[in-house]
């Protein structure tokens, strides 16, 4: 039944259609001011400002070498882990300051889980073992709550009614898109806010590749979620938010649609358009 | 002029359909001219010609189809190719409308030619003349992207549809002075209406060169009209 028409229509935009804009204005997830980074004497990030929208898909997509990697890790700080590595700038996560002088970086990553471009289950644990093993490295012996969550995690990776009834089973025993999906639970398991993946589909086959988005389409009603991806088919079916990279810098970053419809940047265009490589 | 594509093939494969379209293009205006031509020099041979031209139209039509769905499939273009894909192949659907209207004008022409000549068919000279350079320029729009002329061809359409009114009434108005003569007055407001249509193709081909080179959808908006100077 028709309820009563609004007196006048909303304007339409002559720009091709882009994504609709969302209730509530967006709340900021992370935000990056004036990020650079080195490896030793090489800086490998310029000057990124750069806002990821909470409970969004943000994909960073660019070019090998472009910085897009580099930046996914200062998200956790896990370029700290390479010895030539130097950050400068600010980074942000719900506008906590997240290399503050009193910031663990082990808490910014529990915060910050991260899903890598080759599933990497512990090899010597079992199906449900490996779901849990943050969990009990953290110091968490309940049994009850452990169970609870691995079967939680298992669920929200869309992968509990493949393996629910063989827990038991050497993680390392699952296909390739399963033990993606697998070390997608371990890192869920620990209640991140955030999902890094770092091209996490770029060794699977279609169908695999299919669930994993299917999934990141269910994981960002909780989480927010930043894909690296070379995929740009990928990018576009996923993400609400893309960003492109070149040479250490951000050049655009605009909303999907927008990104590939009708980029602002030509260095965007020939990218997309595969222009140059 | 764009960098070329990292897939030779992606290129060959865009150029080949930008050639199809322009190919076709090229056709539907020379049918149309020859059906008009067949009009104001009653020769019907150039009827004929348009007539028969109609197959070769509706053939291209379905090649532009085809090879701009071998593009969306095989290459997935996104941005300005994407856009390029999706122009060509409604520039194929109007010029085939276009086709179409310029076999309807042919055959009133051949009746219109059958008969002893009605000087009103003079009254069409102005409309076509305009429907024409809409056409032209409409298509050279497409071809050089040229987002400028593309604007301006909208507010003619409008001079146009305005003629056609004009006309029909005019040649109404003929019709009880000469009725001996009404079913060649019907052909004259239908020819009138063929080339209105044409006119409407010709503004949706510059609505999609518009989209093809920027991205903007103007279609059913109604830019002012410029002051005459």
């Amino acid at each position: 039944m028709n309820s009563a028409q609004p007196a006048t229509r909303p304007a339409q935009s002559n720009v091709m259609a882009v994504s609709p804009s969302p209730a509530s204005p967006p709340v900021p997830a992370f935000e990056a001011s004036k990020v650079c980074v080195w490896y030793g004497t090489k800086q490998a990030l310029f000057e990124i400002d750069l806002t990821v929208r909470k409970r969004e898909i943000t994909a960073i997509i660019g070019p090998s070498g472009c910085g897009k990697s580099t930046f996914l890790r200062c998200l956790n700080r896990m370029h700290e882990l390479v010895p030539s590595a130097r950050m400068e700038g600010k980074i942000t996560l719900f506008g906590e300051d997240l290399y503050g002088a009193t910031v663990d970086p082990a808490i910014v990553r529990r915060r910050v889980g991260m899903v890598f471009q080759k599933s990497n289950p512990f090899p010597t644990m079992s199906i449900g073992e490996n779901v849990i093993a943050g969990l009990r490295l953290n110091g968490i012996r309940d049994r009850a709550f452990l169970n609870e969550q691995m079967e939680r995690s298992l669920r929200l990776a869309a992968l509990w009614d493949e393996v629910k009834n063989e827990l038991h089973r050497p993680g390392v025993s699952l296909s390739g898109g399963q033990q993606q999906r697998l070390c997608i639970a371990r890192a869920v398991a620990m209640e991140p806010e955030v999902l890094l993946m770092d091209e996490p589909c770029s060794a699977l086959d279609p169908m695999a590749t299919a669930k994993i988005e299917e999934l990141m389409q269910e994981l960002k009603k909780n989480f927010t979620i930043v894909i690296v991806t070379h995929n740009m088919q990928q990018a576009t079916r996923c993400s609400d938010q893309t960003a492109f990279f070149y040479m250490g810098k951000l050049i655009e970053m605009d909303s999907t649609a927008k990104i590939f419809s009708n980029p602002g940047q030509k260095q965007t265009e020939d990218y997309i358009t595969g222009r140059f490589g | 002029m764009p960098a070329t594509h990292i897939l030779h093939n992606f290129d060959n494969a865009l150029e080949q359909l930008r050639n199809t379209a322009l190919m076709m293009a090229s056709l539907t205006e020379r049918s149309l001219d020859n059906a008009m031509a067949g009009l104001f020099d009653r020769n019907s041979d150039r009827c004929n010609v348009a007539i028969a031209d109609d197959e070769e139209i509706d053939i291209l039509e379905k090649t532009v189809d085809k090879e701009g769905y071998e593009i969306l499939i095989r290459f997935q273009p996104v941005a300005s190719d994407f856009r390029h894909v999706i122009a060509a192949m409604k520039l194929s659907n109007n010029l085939e409308r276009i086709g179409d209207a310029a076999v309807s004008i042919a055959r009133r022409v051949k009746k219109l030619n059958a008969h002893p000549v009605l000087p009103e068919v003079k009254l069409l000279e102005p409309m076509y003349s305009e429907t024409i350079a809409m056409l032209k320029d409409a298509l050279r729009a497409f071809t050089d992207s040229d987002v400028e002329l593309a604007m301006a061809i909208k507010p003619r359409d409008r001079e146009v549809d305005a003629m056609n009114r004009r006309l029909a009434n005019a040649f109404t108005d003929e019709m009880p002075k000469n009725p001996e003569q009404l079913r060649g007055y019907l052909n004259l407001i239908f020819i009138a209406r063929s080339l209105e249509r044409v006119g409407d193709h010709a503004t949706n081909i510059a609505e999609d060169a518009i989209f093809a080179k920027s991205a903007q959808d103007i279609r059913h908006t109604h830019p002012a009209v410029p002051a005459k100077p």
